[in-house]
């Protein structure tokens, strides 16, 4: 299945292209990947994180389907 | 020259303060929903108390206050508090300070952690959240909780606004369905960037200002 992804911030330089910047990489993944497997195989640092798949909060725990827009903010300190 | 203790700072205190917010330009009905929406605030720092000050002259009926913490010398430097309130929960000195600006504002006050556990019971009744804590953890605690148990209430939280960077940075930006994120997504204050208030405040406006927006029925891009 493929899998739109989106890293935010300093994140964005985990995208397996190396490349840098915010806008949506597809990944083509087997079926029954949760979003903690990509987390995982993309090698995202153990750091507070926010997740949303098509706009809305998900848990890492969910499996990913054909579609989705799989997105992960890391907020930074400051207030 | 006058010396200080010759002026009487509070000429004009009366009980009640009749301030016409916000500009009679707005629509009385917009001015209305302003006028009875409640807006929960999580954390009266840098941010929450600039927010809180910017949501009253903007006629917002109802805020709940939530901080922990109590006023320091080194807040003064970006935070709503003055020196005579060092030693005060925050909480209790930003509500004298908000009811000096309109006295018929109704505040919510508890001096408390936000945790998973107080949270949802904190932002109940709430028709806007504002995020303004200072720990990334507990931003992302209170984001993740917000979105999945109260994904109908619109979220505003702030991220990035420390250092020397340009205030042109910080945006205001609808992340996902009701959460609005404001800053520059990257400045974290744990890298040694210092807080300005100039910057802080340019933050804690477009928070505030998101909030209008949100309440007025506008959408962020």
């Amino acid at each position: 299945m493929q899998v739109d992804v989106v890293l935010f911030a300093h994140f964005s330089g985990f995208q397996p292209d190396g490349k840098g910047g915010r806008h949506a990489r597809t990944y083509e993944l087997e079926e029954g990947t949760t979003i903690a497997d990509v987390i995982e195989m993309i090698g995202l640092p153990d750091e507070p994180r926010v997740i949303f798949v098509n706009n809305r909060h998900a848990p890492e725990e969910r499996e990913l389907r054909q579609g989705d827009r799989l997105a992960i903010f890391p907020p930074v300190a400051g207030g | 020259m006058i010396a200080p203790d010759a002026l009487d700072l509070h000429p004009h205190r009366p009980d009640e303060v009749s301030v016409p917010v916000p500009d009679t330009a707005l629509d009385p009905e917009l001015r209305a929903r302003l006028r009875g929406s409640t807006v929960a605030i999580i954390g009266c720092g840098g941010l929450g108390s600039n927010v809180a000050e910017m949501l009253v002259r903007s006629g917002i009926g109802r805020l709940t206050l939530v901080d922990f913490d109590v006023v320091d010398e080194r807040n003064l430097n970006r935070q709503f508090f003055f020196r005579d309130q060092i030693g005060m929960p925050k909480v209790t000195a930003l509500a004298e300070n908000l009811q000096r600006i309109r006295s018929d504002v109704r505040l919510d006050l508890l001096q408390d952690r936000v945790t998973p556990e107080n949270l949802l019971s904190i932002v109940k009744g709430a028709c806007t959240i504002v995020e303004a804590v200072d720990e990334a953890e507990t931003k992302a605690m209170i984001v993740n909780t917000c979105l999945a148990e109260v994904p109908d209430v619109p979220l505003v939280t702030a991220s990035g606004l420390a250092g020397y960077g340009s205030t042109n940075a910080i945006v205001t930006e609808c992340m996902a369905d009701n959460l609005y994120v404001v800053g520059d997504l990257t400045s974290d204050v744990r890298d040694g960037h210092p807080l300005f208030a100039s910057r802080v405040m340019a933050a804690a406006a477009a928070q505030a200002h998101a909030v209008v927006r949100v309440l007025l029925g506008f959408r962020e891009p």
